[in-house]
């Protein structure tokens, strides 16, 4: 947590600019700002392009992922990017094997895991909250890898860095959010970076029960983003046209306590070339991948789809995040 | 009957809780959680239910005899029960107390949300809301969880 971890030039990224991250605690999106944001992105920018090199940054720094939760995606992005940046890696990854399954607290891992010297934790743990308890826990920066169904900063970090490459820009866009808005961990996190943002317009097309949180409404309101709710086939149809990115999550049958009110809705939140036909040509479709149903394979070869791009960004964001946050050296 | 004689006698030492409205006088018990005072033998406490007032029409009054208010129960009670009157009596002299608003509640009351790092088992979290008043509610720093300022009684710790 104190800022003074910064290694490197003292505060200043490989970009020349103020360094806003080093040291800081990356809990949540409604902690970010713009400019934390366009940090990150413009070196996520200069990684993919090859043009800033940032192998061996972190040569000498430890960096600590805890995963209280199976997250292979998650872990293994994160685990690439800190090796690749030359940090050494201690993982507690399997909690049917770890410390936790026997029923260590939370506290006590951040505890225990400090005493080994590392300089950053990376954490992915089912309870909402839990971020937060760690970072004020822990003496060294806090990275939310996932707190339960409340965020996952890194995902949004990728997804407005994915929609500012491909629209061009991600002020004004008009957003169109489908699926399990009120479990996903993604959509609050979404929501908290867009609304830095200047015009953005949020459609949250989801069924009454899976519709967004009411604190992720307010946060909204509160800051003059304009968002509107869409539920029934034909509200959803009707708002298609409207948008410049469709942002697919997945539904899922456990959320329903009557089966067949499941299956009454299902239908209306599969996106296919059928779905897509209503929107603009240029539609762009994210998903947080991994995908069950909800997102056909036949989307997959048109020009709309966006979601592999989308997955490929989360190597560079982490990268970005991890040598920001640590101050590694050029 | 006077309501002068419904106010039972005066106390030398203690607290006044009146312009409560009525029926709510419960409520204000499980605010102060006074059932942790059982032990304490020289507190007694008087609920008054329904009594005729001026301001209100009818209205509650708690006597807190031989029991002080915390500051940070005085705010909470004026946040959950804007309308109520804090007086406390030392040596039978009456002190009007006006609390401001809490910014921040810690402890006293139990997140909403199951799934709430402050509601798992043996971790050492202490609870911690922000009150945004003009909203109507307490937000749990931790999970981003809203609680209605009208539901705290029902989410009190012990
Ligand atoms: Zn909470």
């Amino acid at each position: 947590m104190p800022s003074s971890l910064s290694g490197g030039r003292e505060g200043v990224s490989p970009l020349g600019l103020k360094n806003t991250l080093a040291g800081r605690d990356i809990i949540s999106c409604r902690d970010l700002s713009r400019e934390d944001a366009e940090l990150v992105f413009r070196l996520a920018e200069e990684v993919n392009s090859g043009t800033i090199h940032l192998e061996d940054t972190l040569v000498g720094r430890k960096v600590a992922l805890i995963f209280v939760e199976p997250s292979t995606r998650t872990f293994q992005s994160f685990y690439v990017a800190a090796r690749s940046l030359g940090a050494e890696v201690l993982s507690i990854h399997d909690p049917a094997v770890s410390s936790i399954a026997k029923g260590e607290t939370l506290y006590d891992t951040v505890k225990m895991i400090e005493g080994y010297g590392v300089d950053c934790i990376v954490l992915r743990h089912p309870a909402r909250g839990s971020a937060r308890f760690a970072a004020e826990a822990a003496s060294v920066p806090v990275i939310n890898a996932g707190s339960g169904s409340q965020e996952h900063p890194t995902q949004a970090l990728l997804d407005v860095f994915t929609i500012k490459s491909k629209l061009g820009r991600v002020d004004g866009a008009k957003i169109g959010m489908l699926g399990d808005l009120r479990y996903s961990r993604t959509i609050p996190s979404l929501c908290y970076l867009l609304a830095k943002y200047n015009g953005v317009e949020i459609f949250f097309m989801a069924p009454h029960l899976l519709q967004v949180r009411r604190e992720v409404e307010l946060y909204l309101s509160e800051r003059g983003v304009t968002y509107r709710k869409a539920v029934e086939a034909d509200e959803i149809k009707e708002v298609m046209p409207e948008l410049d990115v469709l942002y697919v999550t997945r539904i899922q049958k456990e959320r329903f306590p009557d089966p067949t009110e499941y299956e009454r809705v299902r239908g209306s939140y599969v996106v296919d070339a059928k779905l897509l036909s209503y929107g603009r040509s240029d539609l762009g479709v994210m998903h947080p991948l991994p995908r069950v149903d909800e997102l056909s394979p036949e989307v997959d070869k048109l020009p709309n789809a966006w979601y592999f791009e989308q997955a490929r960004n989360g190597l560079p964001i982490r990268k970005a995040l991890l040598h920001l946050v640590l101050g590694g050296a050029e | 009957m006077s309501s002068e004689s419904l106010l039972v006698r005066k106390i030398d030492w203690g607290t006044v809780l009146d312009h409560i409205p009525a029926w709510k006088g419960d409520q204000v018990i499980k605010l102060l959680n006074l059932e942790s005072l059982k032990q304490n033998p020289d507190v007694s406490v008087i609920v008054l239910h329904n009594v005729p007032s001026k301001k209100l029409g009818r209205k509650d009054i708690v006597k807190l005899y031989h029991y002080m208010v915390s500051e940070d129960e005085a705010k909470i009670l004026a946040l959950v029960l804007p309308q109520i009157t804090i007086n406390y009596i030392r040596d039978w002299k009456v002190e009007k107390h006006s609390p401001g608003l809490p910014e921040k509640i810690v402890g006293k009351i139990r997140c909403p949300e199951t799934t709430c790092i402050t509601n798992v088992e043996r971790e050492p979290a202490t609870t911690r809301y922000i009150v945004m008043k003009e909203h109507g509610v307490i937000a749990c720093e931790y999970c981003d969880t809203l609680l209605e300022i009208e539901r705290i009684p029902d989410f009190l710790i012990g």
